[in-house]
């Protein structure tokens, strides 16, 4: 990748980019408030589930099929991903959390990426209410054109989404900056496999039983500090 | 007698395995649903439906006498519910997935429901033995107008003899498209001997379950209602179920239950179950007879 490739496509993932992902914790406060997670031994085992059962196997996927929509130019690729993705996100908590992840990401990168068809096309079809507009799909379309390969575009998206894990954690359990460069440093080779694995011809499918059901009760707390 | 029949899949039916298929068409006659239409080979068996109360809800229990499914089986149930029809369907027992070195087996069961009509999918769990490899796709389609409610349990395994996701693979596909074309869609594929497949925290439950219920002539009001009504069903037995409910992205509601043993799925299914019933059709809890 070349370095204006790499800058243009870091600001999307850097959490200084206002996606908003500092209000959400994707189910982990209810996880924390149901005792499922109490301590960073707990979060490293969660996460690492959530990656290997979940993320890599759905959402991943979805951030695949946008690139590719993004380097062949068929915008029905991304749609249809981002479609199925909705289908399979029943907690309403997290769908809309994505949904709304996903919309600033597309809003910014239609407007200042330079000569992106593509992206303009899909915040129309965002804008217009015809997609969902997710987050890793808005991601995978914004960095393949900015010419991330696939594989650094959905390492990129799983970074994106345990630096959230450990940002949320922060603030959730007895874990300061040091124990949370410690947990990203444990899951970095995980990341690294599951980006390579995940080849084109992968149906979405996700097994995350746990997850999602603390996703779905978050709703449901008496206290939330997050919105998700 | 094994039928055997073309089929799309690229998944093989050797001569060791079988293809069953089952086809079923209810409609409603005066205030009963009735089968107009059915078509069953080997090794399904057909029963007629029974009444078991007043409401002209025809009850079917699928029945499969082996019991089971071997590789290389490949199963197929067809329903179509007519105008205002009202059918339950259960199973008589667990379905067992056996061992299989090579083949899968496989299940696909395609709902079709009409306007106004009412289905309610209650089957026994799916018990995958060690070594099994089992692929199960449910589609429903819903017409205007119709409600369904799906039920749709996993086991880890025997787990009277210990055996607990050993299972080779497990592929299940659930998908319910209301007339709008909106979707629910669930689908996971486990290989529990991969080093990425593995099974994560529901090691420490042994009865996975989701129950769906969809409709678009259902009021708002009524769905948050339900919702409520579920949650709390949810939260009655902590550190035996685990589970929570939601809004997918279609009228309707998607829970997911973990459970420790069968009676505490079994007790939190009737419990759900009966309080969708009520909410929704102002109808008791059925008593199930499974002879």
């Amino acid at each position: 990748m070349n370095t204006l490739a790499l800058l243009t496509g870091l600001r999307f993932v850097d959490s200084f980019f206002p996606s908003g992902s500092y209000a959400f914790s994707s189910g982990l406060e209810a996880a924390v408030q149901g005792g499922a997670v109490r301590n960073a031994e707990d979060l490293a085992r969660y996460v690492e589930d959530f990656l290997r059962g979940g993320m890599s196997r759905r959402e991943a996927v979805a951030v695949k099929f946008a690139h590719e929509a993004a380097t062949s130019g068929k915008l029905e690729t991304a749609l249809r991903a981002d479609r199925e993705l909705d289908a399979m996100k029943i907690g309403r908590e997290s769908r809309l959390a994505s949904r709304q992840m996903g919309r600033q990401v597309i809003r910014i990168a239609a407007e200042q990426t330079d000569g992106q068809p593509m992206l303009k096309k899909f915040r129309a079809a965002v804008a217009a209410d015809q997609t969902p507009g997710h987050l890793p799909v808005a991601l995978g379309l914004t960095l393949g054109s900015c010419g991330w390969t696939r594989e650094e575009t959905v390492a990129a998206f799983l970074y994106h989404t345990v630096v959230g894990f450990v940002s949320a954690a922060m603030k959730l359990l007895p874990i300061g900056q040091r124990e949370g460069q410690r947990l990203l440093e444990g899951w970095m080779p995980m990341i690294g496999r599951l980006s390579a694995d995940s080849g084109l011809g992968t149906r979405m499918s996700s097994w995350t039983p746990v997850q999602d059901i603390y996703g779905m009760r978050h709703g449901r707390l008496e206290y939330r500090l997050f919105r998700s | 007698m094994a039928v055997s029949k073309k089929s799309s899949d690229t998944e093989s039916t050797s001569s060791v395995g079988r293809v069953g298929e089952l086809k079923l068409d209810y409609v409603r006659q005066d205030r009963k649903t009735i089968i107009a239409r059915s078509r069953c080979t080997s090794p399904w068996h057909l029963f007629p439906p029974i009444y078991l109360d007043d409401s002209g809800s025809a009850y079917t229990l699928l029945l499969n006498p082996s019991g089971g499914l071997v590789g290389g089986d490949r199963l197929s149930i067809e329903m179509t519910l007519g105008p205002d029809a009202h059918v339950l369907i259960s199973t008589p027992s667990a379905n067992r997935v056996y061992r299989s070195l090579s083949e899968v087996s496989v299940q696909v069961v395609d709902l079709a429901v009409g306007p106004g009509a009412i289905l309610e999918w209650v089957p026994e769990p799916t018990i995958p033995f060690a070594d099994s490899r089992f692929r199960q796709v449910i589609h429903v389609t819903l017409a205007p107008g119709a409600t369904v409610l799906l039920w749709d349990a996993i086991a880890s395994g025997r787990i009277a003899r210990g055996e607990r996701w050993a299972l080779t693979s497990l592929e299940n596909e659930i998908r319910v498209t209301t007339a709008s074309g909106a979707s629910v869609l669930e689908r996971y594929e486990l290989t529990p001997r991969e080093d990425l497949g593995q099974i994560g925290l529901a090691e420490a439950w042994d009865y996975v379950a989701s129950l769906y219920v969809v409709g678009d002539a259902v009021g708002v009001d009524t769905w948050r209602r339900l919702e409520g009504a579920l949650a709390t069903i949810l939260d009655e037995r902590p550190g035996r179920v685990l589970g929570s409910v939601s809004q997918p992205a279609l009228p309707g509601l998607a829970a997911k239950v973990l459970a420790l043993t069968a009676p505490d799925l079994n007790a939190t299914l009737a419990a759900l179950w009966g309080a969708v019933r009520t909410e929704l059709w102002s109808l008791p809890a059925a008593v199930l007879r499974r002879y």
